[in-house]
């Protein structure tokens, strides 16, 4: 009886202090939502989360973005670029993944240092040839060098967190499979696949989310307002309204967050494999 | 013999099929640019002049000087200014995910969303928003100066952000905030440690402090140490949080002159894209030999148990 | 499982089709139509009043269309179309400011087009010098600017402080500093800490040309600048450090100073400020409170300020419709409407039929009663130091080490001598 009571008392304090804590690292975010609902005059003078004065007004003057362009194109255009990478990344790193992690062929274990070694590569290294490259392919302004890189599996990251989804998998599928004539494609498309698909869209979710918040390549490569994205709409308007803006700055800010909130909820036990299997950095 | 030959001819080739794509873009997208920026790591390059071969003059100023050109004393303060930004948020990172994964490994009902919670940081951490949002917490009419002013009646506060004691504290501190990666792989593995063992050493009377560096700590040991790898190479890349909460400057006084941002700054801000280069394969050195060193100190401080 | 491919297969196929798609479309786009890429930074404001005027091109001549690639600040803006040429992509109109030698060798020269497609005759000779550079006219003058001191008028006024003169001496200005602080709340300060600011180093420039001692000799590659004029600078700014007329450093430097957004006057935290005189609109637009302008000290007994042009049209010379994109930038600086819409943003216009056509904000009448006033106590430009970007940089983090205390005065000047010698060098 006593015992069940210090029991519970302590399960409470545990919670309390949990709670408590989890509260003090939200603050500024909490603090950030609140701020987007509050009148410009009063962000900077209220601690406090709650608004005391509660306006749509910083939402509406936001959404119409910068002099020409509105942030419904920003959106647009985050959206386009975020879900081809998430797409290409998937499919084609599932790919590369396969063949590393079940097929046999010469020079398997150089190839697979290679794409560890890509996978620490500091990305400065390769920015500027890139850029060059590109150009000469006429692709400047468009969404191309963003995406297209992603149908050649050159984040490394995934091939390595699918290889290891799928050496985790039990062979004697595959094996069973292979004599029942079935060609590696097959196996792949009709076995390993859809076996993966947790690992898929453990993929997907993390590409769509890099990609949402790669400020520097898309500020390299897009060049006029209305191929702007999320995060470079937020630069934009920060760089080049007044003081008085921060309310609808705010505003932006919080809506740009919402995609990640949404996905991570909804999906969240994807995370936490991904994350687990692989070791993510961040 | 010819026949099995020609098969497994067709057996590899039906293989690489499978990495083409890849292939394509290692030597496409990452061999080549890293030659090419090798090449210019030896040159005068100012973007719009075609390159000029100085031999190793680049890698001269950084460490040295020339006869010309004293050292560059920008680079080595941000060399030291990240280190620094490395070795203090890593640690004090991975301390804080260690203590957080073990509060989330209790048996609680709503853990699940406790979980979710403490993620929160991690997810949103990368963004513009929040760096944005950073930079207004610690400024010196900041939100944090405002509570500390109005709950605890301090003045004479100093202006965080733009403080050169400070300023590099407070992205520890954005760094530090993020820890949800490595706690959830703390998670993970605090999950994989048998029950028996701490029951059978409760037998033993041992306390939960034994317990916790008797058994914990050392089953834990690889997966600390492949958290501390991953995130130091992570942490010596950083560019986005430096670069908008200092606003591209790297200040006040190059006190979050990250090396990524100077890097930036000298190769698009001066145009001086062969020292840039010079730089970005300085700094690949620099992680290759860490991670290394890491690899082999490994052998010693970490213990791989005998169950596995 | 066939299902799971299916679905994969489909996507796939959907993306390929949606690049197709996206590709094709603004080819067929390009073919009827020129498109002529204009690269500038700047506000907000900036952004819907070139808009507008584009509009008014586009609505005169359908067979153009004017695609603006704006920057928010002249740092992104140059990285941007630095690496664009890098890549032999520039765009045809790339806005430049004083640094616009560091570009001349990829611009085009205006001249041979002079009488076709632009009227260089009614612009002032004065804006056709400064953009000729080796005998080519490679920048079209946006309009002429001057430094000046901002301040914020209704803030002075509501501290019941008296108006400060337009013209004063140092030692007038450092009196009226020190009115400003008997009267100013704690935490507002009587002016920003401008010697050396983030972006800018003008007021230095300026204090140089009253000190006698121009930075930069482009004729003789030499500087008039010793280790004494700058010690004396730096101990100007660190005598009104120490007397509370400017911030602390820290508190300084938490206001980058590019733009509205990031100053301090705007932030109501100091009355007086720096400011270049095409900026005042855009400041303006961002406070309630009134702004107005007062001259630099020193300035009537000195004429050390100076009129350069805000900015200048640019043409790559590797742009594939430079006609057309002349044409352009002959509707900007000399039309009526153009200038109208444009204001004083990129200066006072230096066309005399853009004049001509009047201004319709009071901030861009302000404009205009300063230089009247200023304008007689300014003289010739001095050139540029070269390689301005790290120059600016460098001198800034100098000037941060002597007001954070890390060095003295004394070695802030040896400093910035020895980085003047530098950057001639280099």
């Amino acid at each position: 009886m006593n015992r069940k009571q210090t029991d519970l008392a302590k399960r409470l304090v545990l919670n309390l202090f949990i709670i408590a804590l989890a509260l003090g690292m939200l603050y500024p975010i909490l603090w950030l939502l609140g701020a987007s609902f509050k009148p410009s005059n009063r962000i900077f003078t209220e601690v406090s989360i709650w608004p005391s004065v509660a306006t749509l007004d910083n939402y509406r003057e936001g959404w119409r973005g910068i002099g020409i362009v509105g942030f419904d194109t920003f959106f647009k255009n985050s959206f386009v670029i975020c879900i081809l990478s998430a797409l290409a990344n998937a499919i084609f790193c599932s790919l590369t993944a396969f063949a590393f992690a079940r097929l046999k062929f010469k020079g398997k274990n150089l190839w697979f240092a290679l794409m560890m070694i890509t996978l620490m590569l500091p990305s400065h290294v390769t920015t500027i040839p890139r850029y060059i490259m590109f150009r000469r392919m006429g692709w400047i302004n468009t969404f191309l060098p963003i995406v297209v890189p992603k149908f050649f599996a050159t984040d490394a990251f995934f091939i390595f967190l699918l290889v290891q989804f799928i050496r985790g998998l039990p062979r004697d599928i595959d094996e069973s499979a292979t004599i029942d004539g079935c060609s590696k494609f097959g196996i792949y498309t009709r076995i390993i696949m859809p076996l993966t698909v947790p690992a898929l869209i453990t993929t997907l979710l993390f590409s769509f989310l890099w990609t949402w918040d790669d400020f520097f390549n898309q500020l390299l490569y897009l060049t006029s307002p209305n191929k702007y994205t999320v995060p470079m709409g937020l630069r934009l308007f920060l760089d080049s309204s007044g003081m008085s803006s921060w309310g609808p700055m705010f505003a932006m800010s919080v809506l740009s967050l919402i995609p990640a909130f949404i996905l991570f909820f909804s999906l969240q036990k994807y995370f936490v494999r991904g994350i687990a299997t692989t070791g993510i950095k961040g | 013999m010819n026949l099995s030959k020609k098969r497994r001819l067709q057996e590899n080739l039906g293989s690489y099929m499978f990495l083409v794509p890849w292939l394509i873009g290692f030597f496409l997208l990452t061999l080549y640019p890293m030659g090419y920026s090798l090449y210019l790591s030896f040159t005068r390059f100012n973007i719009r002049t075609p390159p000029q071969w100085i031999g190793l003059n680049n890698y001269l100023v950084m460490f040295k000087g020339t006869e010309t050109l004293s050292r560059d004393e920008r680079f080595l303060n941000s060399m030291w200014v990240t280190f620094r930004f490395v070795f203090i948020s890593v640690p004090v990172k991975l301390v804080f995910a260690l203590v957080v994964a073990m509060l989330m490994n209790k048996k609680l009902r709503l853990i699940g969303l406790y979980r979710a919670l403490y993620y929160i940081p991690t997810l949103l951490g990368g963004s513009v928003a929040i760096a944005v949002l950073w930079r207004r917490l610690f400024a010196s009419d900041g939100l944090l100066n405002m509570i500390l002013h109005t709950i605890f009646g301090l003045t004479n506060l100093p202006a965080w952000i733009s403080n050169p004691t400070y300023a590099l504290y407070t992205l520890i501190l954005l760094a530090v905030w993020q820890f949800g990666s490595p706690m959830i792989i703390f998670l993970a593995g605090l999950q994989q440690i048998p029950r028996e063992y701490y029951e059978a050493s409760a037998v033993d009377g041992a306390g939960p402090i034994r317990q916790f560096f008797a058994i914990t700590l050392p089953s834990l040991s690889p997966i600390i140490f492949f958290n501390f790898v991953m995130q130091m190479i992570s942490a010596f890349q950083s560019f986005t949080q430096a670069f908008i909460v200092s606003g591209g400057s790297g200040g006040p006084l190059d006190s979050t002159m990250f090396y990524s941002l100077y890097l930036y700054i000298k190769g698009f801000g001066f145009s001086e894209m062969g020292y840039a280069s010079a730089m970005a394969w300085v700094l690949l050195i620099i992680i290759a030999v860490l991670t290394a060193i890491s690899f082999k100190s490994s052998g010693t401080l970490v213990s791989y148990g005998s169950g596995e | 499982m066939k299902k799971t491919m299916m679905v994969l297969a489909l996507i796939t196929l959907g993306a390929l089709v949606l690049f197709g798609a996206g590709t094709k479309e603004t080819k067929a786009a390009d073919s009827d139509v020129t498109t002529i890429r204009w690269a500038y930074w700047g506000s907000g404001q900036r952004v819907e009043i070139s808009q507008k005027a584009i509009d008014i091109y586009q609505s005169r001549h359908p067979n153009i269309r004017v695609n603006p690639e704006v920057s928010g600040g002249a740092g992104d803006h140059f990285v941007k179309v630095d690496t664009q040429l890098a890549g032999g992509n520039g765009p045809d109109i790339i806005q430049v400011g004083g640094n616009i030698p560091d570009y001349a060798d990829v611009l085009l020269d205006f001249f041979p087009h002079a009488g076709k497609e632009i009227n260089l005759s009614v612009i002032d000779p004065s804006a056709i010098d400064s953009g000729t550079i080796a005998g080519r006219l490679v920048g079209i003058s946006t309009g002429v600017n001057m430094p000046a001191l901002v301040y914020n008028k209704s803030l002075v006024e509501r501290i019941g402080a008296p108006l400060p003169k337009t013209a004063m001496s140092y030692a007038e200005f450092k009196e009226y500093l020190r009115v400003l602080k008997g009267k100013l709340p704690a935490g507002i300060y009587p002016m920003q800490d401008i010697g050396v600011l983030s972006s800018n180093s003008t007021p230095f420039g300026y204090w140089s040309r009253y000190n006698g001692t121009p930075l930069y000799d482009a004729a003789t590659m030499s500087t008039d600048v010793r280790p004494a004029d700058g010690q004396r600078y730096l101990e100007l700014f660190a005598e009104y450090r120490r007397e509370g007329l400017v911030p602390p450093a820290d508190i300084a430097a938490g206001y980058a100073e590019n733009n509205a957004d990031t100053s301090m006057v705007i932030a109501g935290k100091a009355v007086i400020g720096f400011l270049w005189t095409n900026m005042l609109s855009g400041y303006q637009a961002a406070t309630t409170d009134e702004l107005a302008f007062i001259e630099l000290p020193g300035a009537a007994e000195t004429n050390a300020l100076w009129q350069p042009p805000s900015q200048f049209y640019a043409v790559n010379k590797d742009s594939k419709n430079i006609a057309e994109t002349v044409k352009f930038i002959d509707f900007l600086v000399n039309d009526p409407e153009a200038a109208f819409v444009l204001g004083s943003d990129r200066g006072t216009p230096a066309s005399s039929t853009a004049r001509a056509a009047g201004s319709a904000s009071p901030a861009d009448q302000k404009v205009i009663d300063y230089m009247n006033v200023a304008g007689p106590h300014s003289s010739a430009e001095t050139d540029h130091v070269p390689n301005d970007t790290e120059f600016n940089s460098t001198l800034y983090l100098i000037y941060q080490r002597v007001a954070f205390g890390q060095i003295t005065p004394a070695q802030g000047g040896q400093q910035i001598y020895e980085l003047l010698l530098r950057m001639i060098g280099k």
